[in-house]
């Protein structure tokens, strides 16, 4: 892959192997993941639990050293500290000392980036502030929320004013509210012109942060690329959602699926979501009459981000949880 | 949101010494912090000036010209040991605790090096046993002066030495700490404090013509290796010298120090070796 001056943040068949147990049984947490993310641009990292999210943002930030593979950030090694003075980083859970109070965990990060006492002194009000702190700066951590805590955690990835961001599941374990802010945050960073990696296992919303997805699966990438490629948004098909006649039920479902490209995404009791190809529509409003059926809903399709994945990782729902950290982070 | 409160941009001074030490000093003085709330030390300096305190109960059983002499003993032998022990207690958890409370993971990836990290841990730690230490040693000299005697400058300087022994300790503990966990790596700097306390009996009964050090070449084997590996920790303690009125050559100081910090240094370049490599998951 070649390397390009626009490129702040490569990852080149990343692969991390874990050992666990008495025997040093391996784990292969991340298999050969490669991707590239450009100056002011946003990018998702998405998949299930335990798909090896956290251990790649882990690997980038260098706490941990990857089996094989490169990575650059900012085109030179993570283990080099100028590299990550330029990224704000959001751990997956952000436990800070939790003896301190915002304040104070600030000041020692402000302190840990070369931040003077003068800049510190202005900068860390205005941003407790900015996420709507400024009335807990006098209570330590121990007794903040989980909202609270991802709050103190932005304020901090935020204080050196970096090009880059990495945020490890921004979005999850906060209240919807919470996550509307967070997400509004995020767009606003973007907006600035901010380069944005963050990942998620959930994803509804998240279609507006990014320019581009990774999805991983088991540590693999299923899917890749931007997003406006990735997802259909096409023209030529069409949902609806049809209330059958309860009586007549199975006669009347025949009779729509008997419909050319009909095919069935939903169905809950009588009530069936179909996608179908957009000039078949009036040969299904012809056929709802037909049968005494309502048709409820009509509109174009467009897939969504949740459908991609699922259909890129159906098999992992089906077997669950597989892993301990799935467990643990749900 | 502008998360820029002005247009400039912001310095971020990372590179040079003055900065890596700005850093050191930021972990330091969060790790004293820490330390300094920390219950088992407020008990353990409580019961240590209550002990310091009840030794002049104690010195009234003594004959009267034994009195002062009981105080002073009691202080020189047990002021080092209590440090040793908080030493040893809060060094074993010294990255544990960051590791499994997960605070290392917020600070790492900021622009700190690990060696940095690692040593700021240890010097906001000897800090706080420095501090301990003079608040013992100053509660001892009332105790002395209640008595009718003084902290004279030989008291300073035996303390002054201990002090070297407690920083070994402090950069054993850093080392097992930061190779194993809490527990096993208690029991690894007690092992190499209390087998440091008596090298130079094992030595000693390695010279001597009988014995099973002198006799079993097993054991020979294993007291040379224990005489090599683990510092010589009598070194420091000068308690019995100072009782016997032996003058202690200024030199005597210079060296034994030079030894102590060798050590130190030793066992900090090998923490930051493991530490350096480890991954932090
Ligand atoms: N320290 C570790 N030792 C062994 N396996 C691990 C370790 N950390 C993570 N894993 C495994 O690696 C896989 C990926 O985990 P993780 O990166 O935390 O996933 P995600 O962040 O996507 O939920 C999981 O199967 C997890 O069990
Ligand atoms: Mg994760």
């Amino acid at each position: 892959m070649a390397e390009h001056q626009d490129d702040i943040l490569a990852l080149e068949h990343l692969g991390k192997t874990f050992r666990v147990g008495f025997w040093g049984k391996k784990v292969q947490a991340v298999r050969d993941v490669s991707l590239t993310l450009k100056r002011g641009e946003s990018l998702g990292y998405l998949g299930p639990n335990g798909s090896g999210k956290t251990t790649s943002i882990k690997c980038i930030l260098s706490l941990i050293q990857p089996t094989v593979g490169k990575i650059r950030l900012f085109g030179e090694d993570p283990s080099n500290a100028s590299a990550r003075a330029r990224v704000g980083y959001l751990p997956e859970a952000p436990y800070f000392y939790d003896y301190l109070k915002p304040t104070e965990v600030l000041d020692y990060v402000g302190k840990l980036y070369g931040l003077d006492a003068a800049t510190r002194k202005k900068r860390i009000p205005y941003l407790l502030d900015r996420l709507g702190l400024s009335n807990a700066l006098d209570r330590e951590l121990r007794g903040f929320s989980k909202g609270m805590l991802q709050r103190v955690g932005i304020a901090q990835s935020l204080l050196s004013d970096p090009d880059l961001l990495i945020y490890d599941e921004p979005l999850s374990g906060l209240d919807p509210i919470g996550r509307k802010e967070v997400r509004e945050l995020m767009a606003d960073l973007r907006r600035e012109g901010k380069s944005l990696f963050f990942s998620s296992h959930v994803l509804t919303d998240i279609e507006t942060l990014c320019d581009a997805v990774c999805i991983l699966d088991r540590g693999e990438v299923v899917a890749q690329g931007r997003l406006s490629d990735l997802l259909r948004m096409d023209k030529l098909e069409s949902e609806a959602l049809v209330e059958l006649p309860i009586a007549d039920l199975e006669a009347a479902k025949a009779r729509l699926l008997a419909l050319p490209g009909v095919e069935v995404m939903e169905e809950l009791a009588n009530v069936l979501r179909l996608r179908l190809p957009t000039d078949v529509v009036p040969g299904l409003t012809a056929a709802v009459v037909e049968i005494h059926a309502t048709l409820r809903e009509l509109s174009q399709r467009r897939e969504s981000l949740e459908e991609l994945f699922v259909q890129k990782a159906v098999h992992v729902s089906a077997d669950g949880q597989r892993s301990p950290a799935a467990g643990k982070s749900a | 949101m502008n998360i820029q409160t002005t247009n400039e941009k912001l310095i971020l001074r990372i590179d040079g010494p003055m900065a890596a030490l700005s850093r050191i000093s930021a972990v330091a003085g969060n790790t004293l912090r820490e330390a300094g709330r920390n219950k088992l030390f407020f008990g353990l300096l409580g019961v240590t000036i209550l002990m310091l305190i009840f030794s002049i109960l104690l010195s009234d059983l003594a004959l009267t010209d034994q009195k002062i002499r009981l105080v002073t003993d009691f202080g020189l032998a047990v002021i080092p040991l209590v440090c040793i022990a908080t030493a040893v207690l809060l060094g074993a958890v010294l990255l544990y605790k960051e590791i499994d409370r997960k605070t290392l993971y917020a600070i790492l990836p900021k622009p700190i090096r690990r060696s940095e990290f690692l040593i700021g841990k240890f010097v906001g730690l000897s800090a706080l046993l420095l501090g301990q230490l003079i608040a013992l040693a100053l509660c001892w000299a009332g105790v002395l002066h209640l008595r009718g005697g003084s902290f004279s400058l030989a008291l300073a300087q035996a303390l002054g030495l201990n002090y070297i022994e407690i920083l070994l300790v402090t950069s054993a503990a850093l080392f097992f700490s930061a190779l194993s966990r809490p527990v096993l790596s208690g029991v690894l700097t007690m092992g190499v404090f209390l087998i440091g306390r008596i090298t130079y009996v094992i030595n000693d009964l390695m010279q001597a013509t009988k014995g099973v050090f002198a006799e079993v070449p097993a054991m020979r084997a294993l007291g040379r290796v224990l005489v090599a590996v683990v510092p010589d920790l009598s070194t420091f303690n000068i308690a019995d010298e100072l009782q016997a009125g032996i003058a202690i050559p200024p030199d005597y100081f210079v060296h034994a120090t030079l030894y102590g910090l060798s050590w130190v240094g030793f066992f900090i370049a090998l923490s930051l070796l493991v530490f350096e490599r480890r991954d932090l998951v």
